[in-house]
């Protein structure tokens, strides 16, 4: 009689596929060269209009590549300070940065930009002369209010990743830190915050895409983003389809890239699943 | 019983249909344009356009709907059939001829140029390469590319250009110049802020016509007939008069 297995193999069950199961690579690969293929495939063989709405675009990648990257500075130095807030054992400090989460969580992103652009636009203009900050408030290129809102509302979520990446670090560690007599200032950013960069990455990643596609909703703020730059040039030439056409295959193929970034550098942090 | 009622009721709505079926026309309106279309505090588009349209379907004997459309994909929402005519202000234009038609002219507009009360700006050649902001998709946009290129903003709503304007963030906004004189000279909250230091004085007349889709010409022959009588009947003057005080 044959021996009965015993063992089960993790890839029986429901397993999370992992990069050496072809299936996630392949997507990855197909939606690139697919993307890439139409957007050749249009702009050479149909290059009225294709062609010229491609090269209506590249000043609208500029501008949605400034946003975000600004956007994404501006969220990790508030998420830092916001995700050290939450964990804050000072009452005011954590008060402040939880409400701060609450409050950004709660309002659209979009409403947050016409907030900040419109709203307090008209507040600022009526603001005197009487220092340079009001002068800066005052003068604020539509770039810059859309760089604050936006930084200011993935703030709270990067707060929230860098609370979750802070805490998942061991409890250990804060204590042998302690007992070897480094103060809890020197215990956060000496030992804890070092091994929460791993953590915390792949996440803030992630938000980064997250926030390319959510500049496309500054084009309402006048930005001239890729969506307003294609928006530009349907409403002259009535060529919906073709134009949103196109300025979704840029969108796709960016977020591709970049995402693949996001997952290599995830792999190389990952020690733990390292064999 | 309940079942009585409801099957007279049903008969009642059935049958009272039947005997008002009239034609209904259904236009779409981007109902941020004042005074020519705009939204009131009663959730009605309101102005020349939507009186102008009402007192044509009472003359020309067919239902009136007005649904309001935000201009960015109003001509797309046209070519799809999702209503009969566009009813906002539309300039014919030659491109615009090319993918839909237009009734006869009801308007002729200029185009105005907004600026704040303090602007030295006195002529278009004041403007080169300054911000001018403008409705996207507009003449005052087309305009605004013609005379300062990419320094053109192009906005989803002209109200939000004025107030980017009025907040010291753009230098000129450009539009019809029935618009720009209602932001400018009326409106309480920018009246003492902007002017209207002159309008662009254009080639040839611009004219505004309610657009139908391409080939519609029952609708487009139903619109001319209607705008005819209200003309002739003298309404028009009455509508002219009643939003912009004179003749």
């Amino acid at each position: 009689m044959a021996e009965k297995k015993t063992t089960i193999d993790v890839g029986d069950g429901a397993a999370i596929p992992t990069k050496h199961d072809i299936g996630l690579f392949s997507a990855w690969w197909i939606a690139l060269i697919g993307a890439l293929g139409i957007i050749t495939y249009l702009s050479v063989f149909k290059p009225d209009p294709y062609w010229r709405i491609l090269k209506f675009l590249p000043d609208g990648v500029l501008v949605t590549f400034q946003v975000t990257i600004l956007s994404i500075i501006l969220a990790l130095i508030l998420g830092l300070f916001t995700g050290l807030g939450r964990i804050s054992k000072n009452r005011a400090v954590n008060l402040i940065a939880s409400t701060y989460v609450e409050v950004v969580r709660g309002i659209p992103l979009l409403v947050q930009l016409f907030y900040i652009y419109f709203a307090l636009g008209q507040v600022f203009a009526n603001l005197p002369d009487s220092n340079f900050v009001f002068v800066f408030l005052k003068n604020m290129p539509p770039l810059v209010a859309a760089v604050i809102a936006m930084g200011f509302c993935y703030g709270a979520y990067m707060g929230e990743v860098f609370r979750a990446g802070i805490q998942s670090i061991d409890k250990g560690q804060t204590e042998a830190a302690r007992s070897l007599g480094f103060n809890r200032r020197q215990t956060m950013f000496y030992v804890i915050l070092p091994q929460a960069w791993r953590t915390i990455l792949p996440p803030v990643g992630n938000e980064f895409i997250a926030l390319l596609k959510d500049s496309s909703l500054v084009s309402i703020l006048a930005v001239s983003d890729i969506l307003r730059r294609g928006r530009e040039f349907a409403s002259v030439t009535f060529n919906y389809f073709e134009t949103y056409t196109m300025v979704a295959l840029v969108y796709l193929v960016i977020t591709l890239l970049l995402s693949k970034a996001v997952s290599s550098m995830e792999e190389r942090l990952n020690y733990y699943g390292r064999r | 019983m309940l079942k009585r009622v409801f099957l007279t009721g049903f008969l009642l709505v059935t049958l009272s249909s039947m005997a008002w079926a009239q034609k209904t026309i259904t236009f779409a309106s981007d109902c941020t344009w004042p005074p020519m279309e705009m939204m009131s505090e009663q959730k009605e588009c309101i102005g020349f356009g939507p009186d102008l349209v009402n007192a044509m379907a009472k003359a020309g004997g067919f239902n009136v709907v007005i649904q309001n459309t935000a201009w960015d994909g109003i001509f797309a929402g046209l070519a799809m059939g999702k209503y009969n005519a566009i009813s906002s202000s539309v300039s014919i234009t030659e491109e615009r001829k090319a993918t839909m038609d237009f009734s006869d002219p009801y308007f002729e507009v200029k185009q105005g140029v907004v600026v704040r009360e303090d602007s030295p700006f006195k002529s278009e050649a004041d403007l080169a390469g300054k911000t001018v902001g403008a409705q996207i998709g507009t003449t005052g946009y087309f305009a605004a590319m013609r005379i300062v290129g990419d320094k053109a903003k192009s906005y989803d709503e002209v109200g939000l250009a004025i107030t980017d304007l009025a907040n010291g963030r753009i230098d000129a906004v450009i539009c019809d110049d029935a618009v720009a004189a209602d932001y400018a000279l009326m409106n309480p909250d920018y009246a003492d802020k902007l002017a209207m230091p002159f309008v662009i004085v254009p080639d040839e007349p611009e004219y505004l016509g309610f657009a139908v889709k391409k080939g519609d010409s029952e609708t487009l022959e139903a619109i001319n007939k209607a705008l005819t009588a209200v003309r002739d009947s003298g309404e028009y003057d009455q509508i002219y008069k009643k939003w912009f005080g004179s003749e």
